[in-house]
């Protein structure tokens, strides 16, 4: 296994923490002026999904846990299931909604995205940075509101609302950014 | 977006920023009221401070005639203050900007911040901590009058005066279970934290295992108060620039202020003895040597005023950006600036 130094801790990342699995939700490095720097972190036990915080000190020693990063398709929803394929060999995995934290409704059907295994358990989803989704419902632009809000909320087919400019129309494909959940282009 | 450009698209944001405008006059007017001077000292300095854990921009000086001298952004405007104690100039006051290099771009941080600090002769750390609970509660009540039910991010705080002062070494007894024996001992107090199950090397030091145990134990415990509180006497190991205390020397007079879970200030009750500050400058310097810091030498100058005679002072220095976010109920100091450092570096 991989050691890192606590300094060197990043988002994302998966470590050994008190002999178990943590997801990586927030670091924050400080240095307190008076003391030496520090790595302040949120972790989320991949197993439990319950989350603590620890401070270590930059010149610590930290396991990375070795995760399997894999690229699968997304098939379908199964009650609270996400079902995704491997397109080499049609292997199924079966990811729990909780790992998508709020991301379902960027999935369609065929896109591909990461999943991190770890001894052979869905830990985690990523997804590409973009999307591209198919608006099915969008109102004309209220008149006399164009300067302080020139958006106005559209809903995607997957059910996702978001709020788009002004010019798009019931059809058009939307890039959207799958960090943030937010508009980026129109690619028609 | 830039700040400028989103507050041209949303001028409903202007009385955000222009807090910052009417908390700097009531600073002013808060010590100008009390017959405190204002002064003004350098931002670019020969020699900046030997704080060992802070790093500096550097920067040259040139002459027309081609002079050359190493030149230094002020990390803090306390040395300068502190020799026109020496010389006599009493009572002062300055509100400025101070300059960290290498720091986190965090919610609290910023590379170039505004500082207050005050110097209050012929009194110790007691007065100044009334001093600064009545600065703090003065500028809060700009935006919001009700000290009882102070309300940040969504959280109630309760900031009437006066407000709790704990020491260091209580709170580490009661949610650390650390006595002040193992406390202020080099060797117990890396001991201890090896045997809570902390990494500890041969190279760990005290002050490593000191603010282990505080981020993971103490702080989180006193950050869950609703109270502001005041953290008194520090460890020796911590003084930094302040005099023992007489009745204990194992503790010095030093305190920092918290409130709503943020610190504000931190204050001593200053180090007049110019034989023990070469040797602590020395230290420091040596620790800066050692952490791989931007190196130059003592301020001697310093020493010198420190030598030719320093009355009893005790100071303290205020972030004002953190105070301004406080008042303004804002989440980052960042949304105190106009030009935030990290808008301006896309940090």
């Amino acid at each position: 296994m991989a050691q890192i130094k606590a300094g060197n801790i990043a988002k994302g990342m998966f470590i050994i923490y008190k002999q178990a699995p943590h997801q990586v939700m927030k670091t924050e490095f400080m240095n307190p002026g008076k003391g030496s720097a520090i790595m302040r972190t949120k972790l989320k036990n991949v197993a439990t999904g319950t989350v603590s915080e620890f401070t270590f000190k930059t010149n610590e020693f930290v396991e990375e846990a070795e995760v399997d990063k894999s690229e699968r398709q997304f098939l379908y929803q199964d009650g609270g299931d996400f079902v995704f394929m491997d397109p080499r060999n049609y292997e199924q995995v079966s990811v729990p909604g909780r790992l998508l934290a709020g991301k379902e409704k960027l999935l369609t059907t065929n896109l591909a995205a990461i999943i991190l295994i770890l001894d052979d358990q869905p830990i985690g989803v990523r997804l590409p940075p973009n999307v591209v989704l198919k608006v099915i419902e969008a109102h004309e632009a209220v008149a006399g509101n164009r300067i302080n809000a020139p958006k106005k909320p559209v809903i995607m087919e997957t059910g996702l609302e978001i709020q788009a400019p002004l010019f798009i129309k019931t059809g058009d494909k939307l890039s959207i950014d799958t960090d943030t959940g937010e508009y980026l282009a129109r690619v028609n | 977006m830039k700040t400028w450009q989103r507050l041209k698209q949303e001028p409903g944001l202007w009385p955000q920023y222009r807090l910052r405008e009417q908390v700097l006059e009531t600073i002013r007017q808060f010590f100008k009221q009390r017959g405190f001077h204002e002064v003004q000292t350098p931002l670019l300095l020969p020699i900046p401070g030997a704080e060992p854990n802070l790093e500096v921009f550097e920067t040259e000086l040139r002459t027309a005639t081609g002079k050359k001298r190493r030149a230094f952004l002020a990390m803090s405007p306390e040395y300068a203050i502190k020799k026109l104690l020496a010389a006599g100039g009493g009572n002062c006051f300055e509100i400025t900007r101070s300059f960290r290099n290498e720091e986190e771009v965090a919610v609290g941080h910023s590379a170039e911040f505004t500082i207050l600090e005050w110097y209050h002769t012929g009194v110790d750390y007691l007065t100044i901590m009334e001093t600064a609970e009545a600065l703090i509660t003065t500028v809060i009540k700009l935006r919001q009058p009700n000290l009882k039910a102070w309300q940040y991010q969504g959280k109630y705080y309760d900031l009437t005066c006066p407000w709790p002062r704990y020491t260091v070494a209580s709170v580490f007894d009661k949610y650390a279970g650390i006595a002040i024996e193992t406390l202020v001992s080099e060797s117990e107090l890396v001991e201890a934290t090896a045997k809570k199950g902390y990494q500890v090397e041969k190279q760990t030091t005290w002050e490593q295992a000191f603010y282990q145990i505080y981020f993971n134990e103490v702080e989180p415990k006193l950050k869950a108060l609703s109270r502001p509180y005041f953290l008194v006497d520090y460890p020796v190991q911590q003084a930094a620039l302040a005099r023992k205390k007489a009745d204990d020397p194992r503790s010095a007079e030093r305190f920092e202020v918290f409130v709503a879970g943020v610190e504000l200030g931190n204050c001593f009750s200053e180090l007049t003895d110019w034989q023990e500050q070469a040797q602590r400058f020395k230290a420091d310097l040596k620790q800066r040597q050692h952490a791989g810091k931007t190196l130059y030498p003592m301020d001697v100058d310093l020493i010198e005023a420190l030598k030719s005679g320093l009355p009893e002072t005790a100071g303290m220095a205020v972030g004002v950006d953190r105070l301004i976010m406080l008042a303004g109920d804002l989440p980052t100091v960042a949304e105190t600036l106009f030009f935030p450092t990290k808008e301006l570096f896309d940090l």
